[in-house]
């Protein structure tokens, strides 16, 4: 059976200049639906790429992306703003918050342009900053910034989560909550998620692991009985 | 090396961010060419002004003299130090009457140093009655002027001749503008000038005398120095003007007392004369009395006389008419004899042929009788003949027959012999016969030939008879004819002598007709002797008292007045000068906004560099760089664009400027032949200077906090800013109610604080330029209007010679009362004085002295107070002053100012109120507050008129149309104007009217200046229009670059790009209403502050910006806003999201 989301020889070629540049170089793979997959890889192996590409910020050059039977690699300019605006949630690195938003006006923000918002309230209850509503992103820390994100992008209730090395800019034990906090959702929630890293030792964590290197897909596992993050060191 | 790697990186500043580079340089650009250029206009339009006046050999100082200039003033006037050349003119005002106007000529002699003509067309004028005219006129070459001199002296007096022919057209610098100026004949303001050949003029003395100044020409005019210079040698030329007078004065006394002594001999000798004259004239009187009488007795002979002729006259004409009968009855005898005759010989023609012809038939029967006679006779002679044969025969046969006897021959001869016998006596019968036979032919032949003779004699004597009768009436005519010569000839001698009679009798009485004139005009000398007598005794009395006068007139005799101008009396020539100042005021504030937002651009520029390059500035500062050189690479850069700026908003800003802003101006100055706009390096290297200490100093300030900190906090990215609640939050309602992008929109513009004034003052400041540039145009064009239509009603203004008499005065009123159109008049007192207040600040002024009721001067002036337009009305006890007048002597409603007074000391007037006034300034008062303060009644000497307001209201012609259903049939009566000018032209025919003033004149004139504006106003608003731009594109790039990665999450976060946008306009818009609102308080303060810089002490321009200036000025920052919002949409489309994925530099 396809997958829920499924990407068939993705291929994406940067011009720069004479030289051409393959970010990635026909990539395949799959995740099922309400999977914890995480892609791995070294800098520089394409890993962004994908991501920006399943994440509607950039289209293929070539083949195909399904997501939820929809080839999104065909859509224009507006279709993929939909698309972003409706089936994705998007977690940063950098948590990208607005910041003079307080923490529940940054979630009400990305609820305003969404069809079947949750409420914003609750999600941040849920993500455990139900104290820290009213605060300015400033006034958060990391951990918290990045709880605020992922509750924004939780908000939305979109079909796919993507996270961008959700925990890269996090001390270690933050990070780990982070995640934590990403697992469970997924686990409860069912919400299919899908977590760009360059650390592998997270892999047992997930559902799927997918490999990159050098712009193509260079193994795909699936962990039939994945550890919860805790049992995890690196 | 250093310096090397100092410059590459210069180099590649410059071209990683050539938007930023180029919005520095340009903003300099533009505030340095605003500045410089608008500064630099106030000299390059002197500067073009004087290149003007001196090429055209301007004079400097113009001095007149009421009794003329001679030739030795002039010489006087060149020897004073300081004097390049000293020229004597002639000019004076005439009339021309044109076909449908009469026009005031100003004539002036051509100079042949100064004041130099340029003849546009044709040529000029060499021999006298020719001339050049002024080529704003519409006079053409060819055609030919005939002037009057619209005074009681001929034009003779002062020209050769009074026609003249047009050879050119030219202008002259002493007429820069359309102004002419105005003359106290005709209409009252002149036309168009005439040049002619000096020596056209026929006078004593020149009329003025032109002077020019060592070294002014050097000088650039309407500058202190020139003033200054020109000042020093007036005050020379006054002195001596003064001296020159005194001299002037003793000839003129002179020359006086000459006259006094001669008229004095005169008056004597006119006695005498008188005395003398009248004595003739009695006697002629008493010779006139006597000859009449004479002649009335000569004229009753001739009566006499002519009866008797008469008489004569009539026994001759009967003598005349009988003889004239006998003529008639001869004429008739001879008409009968005429007759007769006529008959006779018609009856003798006709018998004439018959009687020939019967003489004719008689001498043929006469011929053929004789020829019977003369064939008779030959038949007798023949007979005869025979016969004597025949007895020959017989005698010779008997002789024979005896002889032979013989009885046979006997026998036979006897028997010869018988027959012979026989025959003889047959011969013998028949001879008989034809004898008896001639007989009576001869009888009958000689009868006949009687009676032929008979008949001719007859014929001819008949003949002789008809002649003869003939004769004798021709004879008869003859004396008939004669006798009627001598008929008519006596009937004409009677006849003329009727005429002669005829002729005598009216001779006669027109003797007698004229000896009644005689006696007439007898008595009418009688009076007049007793006239003259009386006149000549009055005239010798008058002759005394005006010698006695003119000796008191003499003694009182000032010195002959001099008047010393300076160019200011030259028309329009000041205005030149004020339009220069007013654009210098203008240059003093608009560029100052202009800096002030460069600077700002700058600062922002810069400061978003530098926290752009924190990193770099981290990095340097690790490697060891000192701050100054970190902070040289900003300042380098900084200066780098600023010079840039500057010498391109230099070298652009101070030609293109002054050049359209002059050039504006030259449609106020159409003769100007060039525009100059040298460099001024001065206020160029003062703009760049500004211009580069406001952007180092920019540059400094932004470098200066980050040089600061430490390398490694540098290297680490920036503390996100603090979110912060605003004031609004707390209003909970409100806030609630605000969706998200709102809210960030609001907290955004708290946050941004720098940005948020930045472009609030931009915006607001493009708002207050064009708020400025339009409310210029509002104030300016709004003076004459408020002056002349809510404060000043009166048409015109009557200046009235000083010394008018009752009844001239008397007979303008009743011009005024009786002509067509003026609605009212009233006589009002107005001079020109000086006010002074408690600091010596002095102020001409015109004083008014209102002699009506307050309701009747409110139809000429309403005094009011501009701000709460409370009504004011003249009491007794003090004056209304106009509040500019106020303002300049800084005196407030109760305060008191003095009237300045030399002689007397001045004199203290209260100000009891001050009304709104735009134009020159006004003192108003009653005639009783007039005399509280001199002392004395005034004399008024000007007369104010309004004209029938037109009529406006339609309602009533409706009506009318409506019923007559005729439509609109408005008379085709004279236009106002038309009826205005009219009257005027009635007023100044009169004595004692000086000047006749219009204020549609004034009005006009006005208008005329202010137009010229209307391009710089238009600067100023393309100004205005680019500094928006350039502060809202800078503004706007540095927004979006500095939230780059905010509005990437957005868009990664499935905002439309319209919604990006939106978030990102919906500042904008906010700020833009937000700076346009402050623009409209700003630009209020500043068109207020500008007005008071611009306006001339004479005049007071208007305070209020119009609503349409507001509307206008904001759709056009609403129009720069959106066109730079529209080209920031194509800027937010294209970032890029994944600037979202990278770490915060």
């Amino acid at each position: 059976m396809s997958g829920y989301v499924e990407l068939k020889n993705v291929k994406k070629i940067y011009h720069m200049g004479e030289v051409d540049i393959e970010a990635a170089a026909g990539i395949d793979f799959e995740i099922e639906k309400g999977e914890f997959a995480v892609i791995v890889g070294p800098s520089g192996a394409g890993k962004t790429t994908v991501l920006n590409i399943l994440g509607g910020m950039d289209t293929a050059t070539e083949g195909e992306v399904l997501v939820d039977g929809q080839d999104i690699a065909r859509y224009n300019r507006r279709r993929l703003t939909a698309y972003r605006r409706d089936d994705i949630g998007f977690v940063f690195q950098f948590y990208n918050l607005i910041p003079n938003l307080t923490a529940l006006e940054n979630v009400e923000l990305a609820l305003q342009i969404c069809k079947d918002p949750m409420d914003a309230g609750e999600v941040l209850r849920e993500v455990g900053l139900g104290d820290r509503m009213d605060n300015f992103p400033a006034q958060l820390s990391g951990g918290e910034q990045q709880r605020v994100s992922i509750a924004r992008a939780l908000a939305k209730n979109p079909k796919l989560l993507l996270c961008d090395e959700p925990t890269g800019a996090l001390d270690y034990n933050t990070g780990k909550s982070i995640l934590k906090l990403l697992q469970d959702t997924c686990r409860e929630k069912g919400m299919t998620v899908v977590l760009i890293t360059h650390n592998s030792a997270i892999a047992p964590m997930a559902d799927r692991v997918i490999k990159i290197k050098n712009g193509r897909v260079s193994d795909m596992t699936v962990n039939e009985h994945p550890v919860s993050v805790e049992t995890i060191e690196w | 090396m250093k310096k090397k790697a100092m410059w590459k990186v210069f180099y590649m500043e410059i071209r990683k961010s050539p938007g930023r580079f180029l919005s520095i340089l340009f903003i300099v650009a533009l505030g340095v060419a605003f500045f410089s250029g608008i500064r630099a206009s106030e000299p390059d339009m002197r500067i073009t002004g004087d290149a003007y006046f001196d090429s055209e050999n301007l004079m400097d100082i113009k001095a007149l003299s009421i009794y003329g200039v001679t030739e030795d003033d002039v010489n006087a006037f060149q020897d004073l130090e300081g004097v390049e050349l000293a020229e004597g003119a002639y000019s004076t005002d005439f009339l021309h009457n044109t076909k449908d106007d009469q026009r005031v000529l100003h004539v002036m002699g051509a100079q042949e140093e100064m004041n130099r003509i340029t003849v546009s067309e044709g040529r000029m004028p060499e021999t006298v009655g020719e001339c050049l005219v002024d080529d704003a006129s519409d006079y053409q070459i060819g055609d030919q002027i005939v002037l009057t001199s619209g005074t009681e002296d001929p034009v003779s007096d002062t020209l050769r001749t009074d026609t003249l022919t047009v050879v050119g057209r030219g202008n002259t610098a002493a007429y820069v503008s359309f102004g002419r100026g105005s003359a106290t004949i005709g209409t009252g303001s002149i036309y168009a000038f005439v040049v002619v050949p000096a020596d056209t003029f026929e006078l004593d003395t020149f009329t003025e005398v032109y002077l020019q100044v060592e070294g002014a020409k050097a000088l650039t005019a309407f500058t202190d120095a020139y003033d200054d210079k020109i000042a020093s040698v007036q005050t020379r030329v006054e002195d001596c003007a003064e001296e020159r007078g005194v001299i002037r004065k003793a000839e003129i006394v002179q020359d006086a007392e000459e006259e006094i002594a001669d008229a004095e001999q005169e008056l004597a000798d006119g006695k005498k004369e008188a005395k003398k004259e009248l004595r003739k004239a009695r006697k002629e009187i008493r010779d006139g009395e006597k000859e009449l009488a004479d002649a009335k007795k000569q004229i009753e002979d001739g009566r006499e006389q002519i009866a008797e002729a008469k008489d004569t006259l009539n026994t001759q004409q009967e003598k005349l008419d009988e003889s004239r009968k006998e003529y008639q009855d001869g004429k008739k005898v001879l008409e009968k004899g005429w007759k007769q005759y006529k008959k006779g010989k018609k009856k003798f023609e006709k018998a004439r042929p018959e009687a020939e012809e019967q003489i004719e038939g008689g001498e043929a029967q006469l011929k053929a009788l004789k020829d019977q006679i003369a064939e008779d006779e030959q038949t007798y002679d023949n007979l005869k003949k025979q016969l004597s044969q025949l007895e020959n025969a017989i005698r010779s046969s008997q002789d024979s027959a005896a002889q032979k006897g013989g009885d046979s021959t006997a026998a036979g001869a006897a028997n010869a012999a018988a027959d012979l016998q026989n025959q003889l006596t047959q011969l013998k019968t028949a001879v008989s016969g034809m004898e008896q036979k001639l007989t009576m032919e001869k009888s009958a032949a000689s009868k006949a030939e009687k009676e032929l003779k008979a008949a001719k004699k007859e014929l001819s004597d008949g003949e002789k008879t008809l002649s003869s009768t003939k004769k004798t009436l021709r004879e008869q005519e003859k004396k008939l004819d004669s006798a009627k010569e001598q008929l008519t000839s006596g009937q004409k001698q009677i006849d003329d002598a009727w005429e002669e009679l005829a002729d005598k009798e009216k001779e006669l009485s027109d003797g007698e007709k004229e000896i009644e004139e005689n006696e007439e005009k007898l008595v009418d000398a009688r009076k007049e002797y007793k006239k003259g007598k009386k006149d000549a005794r009055k005239e010798i009395k008058d002759g005394e008292q005006e010698i006695a006068d003119a000796k008191q007139e003499l003694a009182d005799l000032e010195d002959p007045k001099w008047y010393v101008y300076d160019r200011t009396t030259l028309i329009e020539n000041s205005s030149f000068g004020e339009n220069a100042e007013r654009l210098g005021a203008i240059g003093k504030v608009f560029p100052v906004l202009f800096f002030l937002v460069a600077a700002l651009i700058s600062l922002t520029s810069m400061t978003r560099m530098v926290e752009e390059q924190r990193t770099s500035i981290g990095t340097m500062k690790a490697l060891g760089y000192g701050q100054l050189a970190i902070a040289s690479k900003y300042l380098g850069y900084a200066f780098l664009a600023t010079l840039g700026g500057s010498v391109i908003g230099v070298l652009f800003g101070e030609k293109v400027f002054p050049y359209i802003i002059i050039y504006a101006y030259s449609i106020l100055y159409p003769h100007l032949p060039q525009i100059l706009v040298p460099y001024d390096w001065g206020y160029g290297f003062m703009a760049s200077g500004i211009a580069i200490f406001c952007t180092m100093f920019a540059t400094f300030f932004s470098c200066w906090r980050e040089l600061g900190a430490q390398p490694s906090v540098l290297m680490r990215p920036p503390a996100p800013k603090n979110g912060r609640r605003v004031l609004l939050e707390r209003v909970r309602i409100l806030w609630n109610h605000l969706n998200f992008t709102w809210k960030s929109t609001i907290r955004n513009l708290m946050r941004y604080k720098k940005r948020f004034f930045m472009t609030i003052f931009g915006i607001g400041g493009c708002m207050a330029l064009m708020l400025v540039g339009f409310g210029l145009k509002d104030s300016c064009y709004e003076i004459a209007t408020l002056q002349y239509e809510e404060i000043q009603f009166y048409d015109a203004s009557v200046y009235l010679d000083e010394d008018i008499t009752d009844e001239e005065r008397e007979r303008l009123h009743q011009i005024l009362g009786e002509e067509n159109g003026v609605e009212r008049y009233m006589d009002v007192e107005m001079q020109s004085l000086t006010l002074v207040n408690d600091a010596g600040i002095e102020r001409e002024t015109y004083e008014c002295v209102f002699p009506s009721t307050p309701e009747e001067t409110a139809h000429y002036v309403d005094f009011h107070d501009r701000k709460t337009g409370e009504k004011y009305t003249l009491s007794d006890n003090g004056v209304i002053i106009s509040e500019k007048t106020a303002k300049l002597l800084n005196v407030r409603e109760g305060d008191t100012v003095y009237i300045k007074d030399e002689d007397e000391g001045n004199k203290p007037v209260h100000i009891e109120h001050i009304c709104e006034n735009y134009l020159e300034h006004y003192m108003y008062m009653t005639p009783a507050y007039y005399e509280s303060i001199y002392g004395e009644a005034p004399e008024y000497n000007t007369i104010l008129f309004i004209m029938d307001e037109p009529e406006t209201d339609s309602s009533a012609a409706d009506m009318l149309s409506d019923v007559t259903g005729t439509g609109a049939g408005e008379s085709e009566a004279a236009s106002p104007e038309e009826q205005l000018e009219n009257v005027g032209e009635t007023l100044l025919k009169e004595d004692g009217v000086l000047n006749v003033s219009y204020m549609s004149d004034i009005e006009q004139q006005l208008d005329d200046m202010l137009r010229s504006l209307n391009l710089v106003i238009i600067v100023l608003i393309i100004s205005a229009g680019m500094l928006a731009f350039v502060v809202l594109y800078n503004l706007n790039t540095v927004n979006i670059a500095e939230r780059k990665r905010e509005l990437a999450t957005l868009k990664v976060l499935g905002f439309y790009d319209l919604e990006v946008a939106e978030y990102v306009y919906r500042e904008n818009i906010l700020l833009t209403f937000i700076g346009a609102a402050l623009g409209c308080i700003l630009g209020k303060f500043l068109h207020l502050f500008i007005i008071q810089t611009v306006e001339v002490d004479s005049a007071m321009f208007g305070r209020i910006i119009h609503g349409t200036s507001y509307l206008y000025s904001l759709l056009f920052t609403i129009l720069f806003s959106v066109i730079i919002n529209g080209m920031m949409y194509f800027k937010l489309r294209k970032i890029d999201m994944v600037e979202s994925l990278k770490s915060v530099e």
